[in-house]
């Protein structure tokens, strides 16, 4: 295929029949016995030993995802949302089957990603700044408004450790939306803090899904999928069983 | 992925350079010395067993102590690399499950750390040469090129003993046990010399190599030709074996660890 022109690629994401598996090891099937058993049977038992056995997480997945997409996974506790999540996340590449992703991803799975317990609040700004690849006058020019949005004043000057638990999720939740990306990956709807708090950040949040191009949400809450997603997706033990599109319930 | 997550990843600089040189603020953070202890134990370690060695080995102590001290210092180097290089992905295994980034990143990250607290020794091994009057001549010169082939050498075997040990993790206690071995089997405390018609057993190691190419300018001498073959040819053969892991292995490690 050859594309011939100026314009801008395309934010995209296409998965095609994309299989997911996760090797269990266990001693048993590398333990030196077994390999000299293997050596007197061979053949047939021999290849079962030599196989791990093997969980599927997720198998036979297709979908494309185009610019405007707004993406609900849904399903159950193991269904597979997660872990398709981190694959679309680049960090589990597809064991069989293809996976393109165009555009800059930027996913928000685990808050406290990255966050030294050691380290004060403005230290772990800038590491995770860093992480995500800015430069240092970049991350300096953001800072300010992060350590604003927390409302933590002088206590980022302290080390995490030493916060609450609400204190650290404020301080994660600001971070993690500070990020700039076409594609922003979700576990979850996050809520964070107090009611006050909660406000702010339901509006920093939906500012951020509405700079993204395309959002992937894993929730089990149907109210917040049919809310801001116009596509679901149904997820049962790692396969889709159904996938359809959605109007936006203007609330 | 287009490019070699290795080139990728070294060249990613400014990422393992920040964590290293905060994993080292870390350290001082909550103790007094912090990295200095190493150059404590050392200077304590190159001491006690200079006086000891010295006289065991029947050589002055004014050249076998330098000599001990700046193969010490490298020693410990090589040896928290490798140890560390094993424990790489797996110890930044929360960081490789929620961002994706060169595997490398995390491996220059440790090399760049011990090479911060090699730095640490460095006033030893001056004050060893300065005490017993070692001058500097213009061998010395090359100790940054010793340098700079010791580290790359660091990261491609840390490259190659992370992906191995994050899927077989019978190899750090093999690796553990050997570097033990390879302690005493190295002229780290007696020099090759003392081998005569058995000096093999120092030629054919390539770990004296990699510390010759250090220690010998620190001392002063020229750096052996063999030393250059073999610190050289090591990166050489040492990068397409782990770029060759890398081709294989790299999308696997983040489903072993």
């Amino acid at each position: 295929m050859l594309h011939i022109g100026f314009k801008i690629m395309k934010t995209i994401i296409s998965a095609h029949n994309l299989v997911i598996e996760f090797p269990i090891f266990e001693n048993s099937h590398r333990s030196l016995k077994k390999a000299v058993i293997n050596i007197s049977t061979g053949g047939r038992i021999g290849n079962l030993v030599n196989r791990h056995p093997f969980v599927t997480a997720l198998e036979d997945i297709n979908f494309t995802l185009e610019e405007g997409s707004r993406v609900g996974i849904l399903g159950h506790n193991g269904s597979g949302k997660t872990t398709l999540l981190r694959v679309l996340s680049g960090i589990y590449a597809p064991v069989k089957g293809k996976l393109v992703v165009r555009g800059k991803v930027a996913s928000l799975l685990d808050l406290s990603m990255g966050l030294d317990p050691d380290a004060t609040g403005f230290e772990n700004i800038y590491l995770r700044g860093i992480l995500d690849g800015l430069r240092p006058s970049r991350i300096r020019s953001k800072i300010d408004e992060i350590a604003d949005f927390t409302d933590l004043g002088e206590y980022l000057n302290l080390p995490v450790r030493t916060y609450s638990s609400g204190m650290m999720l404020r301080l994660a939740f600001a971070i993690s939306t500070s990020v700039e990306a076409d594609i922003l990956i979700m576990d979850e709807w996050l809520s964070v803090g107090d009611q006050a708090f909660s406000a702010k950040a339901s509006q920093r949040l939906e500012e951020l899904v509405g700079r993204s191009s395309i959002l992937v949400i894993a929730s089990h809450d149907q109210h917040l999928i049919s809310r801001i997603c116009n596509r679901k997706i149904q997820l049962e033990h790692g396969r889709i069983t159904s996938d359809e599109y959605v109007r936006f319930d203007h609330a | 992925m287009p490019r070699s997550d290795i080139l990728n990843g070294i060249l990613s600089f400014r990422v393992w350079g920040t964590l290293g040189w905060h994993d080292i603020k870390q350290r001082y953070r909550r103790s007094v010395l912090g990295p200095l202890w190493f150059t404590l134990s050392t200077a304590i370690m190159a001491c006690v067993l200079g006086a000891l060695y010295s006289t065991i080995l029947n050589q002055p102590v004014s050249q076998y102590l330098p000599f001990l001290a700046a193969g010490l210092v490298v020693w410990q180097f090589i040896s928290a690399s490798v140890l560390e290089g094993c424990t790489v992905f797996i110890v930044s295994g929360a960081l490789i499950k929620q961002i994706n980034l060169p595997l490398t990143i995390h491996v220059c990250r440790v090399v760049w750390r011990n090479f911060i607290i090699l730095l640490h020794s460095i006033p030893i091994v001056v004050l060893s040469l300065l005490i017993f009057g070692v001058l500097p001549n213009h061998g010395f010169f090359l100790l940054p090129i010793g340098l700079f082939l010791l580290l790359i050498n660091a990261v491609w075997v840390s490259v190659a003993l992370g992906i191995l040990c994050s899927r077989y993790r019978d190899v750090l206690p093999i690796v553990s046990n050997l570097l033990q071995i390879a302690f005493f089997l190295t002229p780290v405390m007696w020099s090759p010399e003392i081998l005569k018609d058995r000096s093999w057993i120092a030629e054919f190691n390539p770990l004296y190599h990699l510390i010759q190419i250090v220690r010998a300018p620190i001392l002063s001498e020229i750096i052996p030709l063999k030393s250059w073959f073999w610190a050289i040819g090591m990166v050489v053969f040492g990068f397409i074996f782990s770029q060759y892991l890398m081709n294989r292995f790299r999308n696997r490690v983040a489903y072993w660890l």
